[in-house]
């Protein structure tokens, strides 16, 4: 009887999960993916959200090395963004700093949407909409409507030619756009030299570089220095997708990043060992569409960042506790 | 002392140690008066700071201000009551510098540079020592936009470290997820 049961719910979720995502709107989703992977493409977009403006160059290049990737801001600072295969460095001339940081190997980018696709569908609906124009270009529509208000929606115009995503808007519960990126200009399958791919900050710029470095799972081990937490609430359809730990070339301090998704949306926790005397974040911030919540346990700053509403980060941030050295 | 003695005295002060961090900070006080005495100025300044009355310290600056001026000659009743009004009506930020020089003196390792008064919606105040790493630069709060809206750049800096390692794992904006940290407006 229970085997009965069982069959029967999980014909309910398979029914259920056709129900919300139309097939050719998921493939139209997958070859987006791919497509951003492996395209050579450079063009200008601009990124709005709220009154702010910005126009970004990004420059792609994927070839048998892997994918290179570069954004550069065309207002205000020069600020940019390199991206390979195992590292992003980001520059910001006007605080004369750079970040690098490891990426996981061998992923690509986006790290593994591709993966993650196939859950999603059972929290969002997911259907074509119309075609349109965009940088001169025919595309598709795509509309992702999540199922709760504890994930946002999006849709999505995506080149009918080479299945590039072209513009994307994030959207909130009652609708309205909390960001747009949208290609004015775009070019694609030309050859990138690397001189589009490196930084044009000058050699004899000063810079301060900040590293983040991983913490390998043996030294993690053997070292035990992280203790263990516990995560009491995620939105429905949220499951571990990645865990990584890192040590902060600065100060030493040992940060863990857990990311949970349901395919679309994302969150990451992050849990810092606090190592000095500073303040962290006590509650709420936003930044355009993504929203952070902070707070302080066991001498840890504890922060969880996502592309969701600010209800979701602070009921995930309020569910957190250590698990007294307990793996969970 | 060691600078991270000093450290775990403070998380100590702050109610921030736990567990086996809690055993050996205690086992560390009951055999070492140095840090017995250190306890007590962190506990002295925590105490200004928080406002909390505090009447039986060597070092209680505000009591021997106030009482030296009590001890002042009276030349007529008008001055003395605005001499009394002038030092009782400092306001908050002068007494926590008068704990955070007090420190300075008994914490020579640690700088002072100063005290920022952060509103207390915002932020988890670290700074029971009055003695902090590096002088913190105070931002305006955006309401909205390409900026995280607290006051601190210290903490925008770290929910931008933040911000590159979730980017990693954007969902549908993907291709255009690193955008946020390019257009990230550092208010310079």
């Amino acid at each position: 009887m229970r085997l009965i049961i069982r069959l029967v719910l999980a014909l309910c979720l398979v029914v259920g999960t056709n129900s919300f995502a139309e097939p050719e709107a998921m493939k139209v989703l997958e070859r987006m993916g791919i497509a951003a992977k492996q395209l050579n493409y450079e063009g200008v977009f601009a990124y709005q959200t709220g009154q702010n403006l910005q126009s970004i160059r990004i420059i792609h290049r994927a070839d048998e090395q892997g994918e290179t990737e570069r954004l550069v801001s065309l207002n205000g600072a020069a600020r940019e963004v390199i991206r390979t295969n195992d590292l992003v460095t980001c520059i910001f001339p006007e605080g004369k700093r750079v970040n690098v940081n490891r990426r996981p190997l061998g992923r690509g980018f986006p790290s593994d949407l591709l993966r993650r696709l196939g859950s999603a569908t059972p929290y969002y609906e997911v259907v074509k909409g119309k075609q349109g124009r965009v940088a001169d270009r025919l595309v598709g529509e795509l509309i992702i409507k999540p199922i709760d208000n504890y994930r946002y929606g999006f849709r999505l115009w995506v080149d009918k030619e080479s299945d590039l995503l072209l513009k994307s808007e994030l959207l909130a519960e009652d609708g309205h756009v909390l960001e747009t990126f949208a290609f004015s200009t775009v070019e694609m399958g030309k050859t990138i030299p690397d001189s589009l791919l490196q930084s044009q900050i000058s050699s004899g710029t000063e810079m301060t570089w900040d590293r983040t470095e991983p913490v390998s799972a043996a030294n993690m081990a053997a070292t035990n220095l992280l203790p263990r937490w516990h995560i009491a609430w995620l939105p429905e359809g949220f499951s571990l997708v990645a865990q990584q730990n890192r040590i902060k070339a600065k100060n030493g301090a040992t940060v863990e990043q857990r990311v949970y998704s349901d395919g679309l949306s994302s969150v990451s926790v992050f849990i810092e060992k606090i190592r000095a005397r500073h303040s962290h974040l006590h509650g709420g911030s936003k930044m355009g569409a993504v929203n952070a919540f902070g707070t302080i346990l066991s001498a840890h700053f504890v922060t969880v960042v996502g592309e969701v509403p600010a209800k979701t980060v602070e009921k995930i941030g309020a569910s957190i506790s250590p698990a007294d050295g307990k793996q969970r | 002392m060691t600078a991270n003695q000093n450290e775990i005295l403070s998380a100590l002060v702050d109610g921030e140690l736990q567990g086996q961090e809690l055993d050996h900070a205690l086992q560390f006080l009951d055999n070492n008066e140095q840090a017995r005495e250190q306890l007590q100025r962190y506990q002295f300044a925590s105490d200004v700071l928080h406002g909390n009355a505090y009447d039986n310290s060597q070092i209680d600056l505000t009591g021997r201000l106030l009482a030296s001026l009590e001890d002042e000659p009276t030349y007529t009743a008008n001055i003395s009551t605005k001499q009394k009004a002038q030092v009782i009506s400092l306001p908050q930020p002068f007494w926590k510098q008068a704990a955070g020089l007090a420190m300075a003196a008994s914490v020579g390792a640690l700088a002072v540079v100063g005290v920022i008064s952060q509103p207390q919606s915002q932020l988890i105040p670290m700074l029971s020592t009055a003695a902090v790493e590096a002088p913190t630069q105070i931002r305006a709060v955006a309401a909205s936009g390409n900026r995280w809206t607290v006051e601190e750049a210290e903490i925008a800096d770290r929910l931008n470290t933040y911000l590159v390692d979730h980017n990693e794992y954007a969902g549908a904006s993907g291709v255009f997820s690193y955008a946020r940290v390019v257009s990230y407006d550092a208010g310079q």
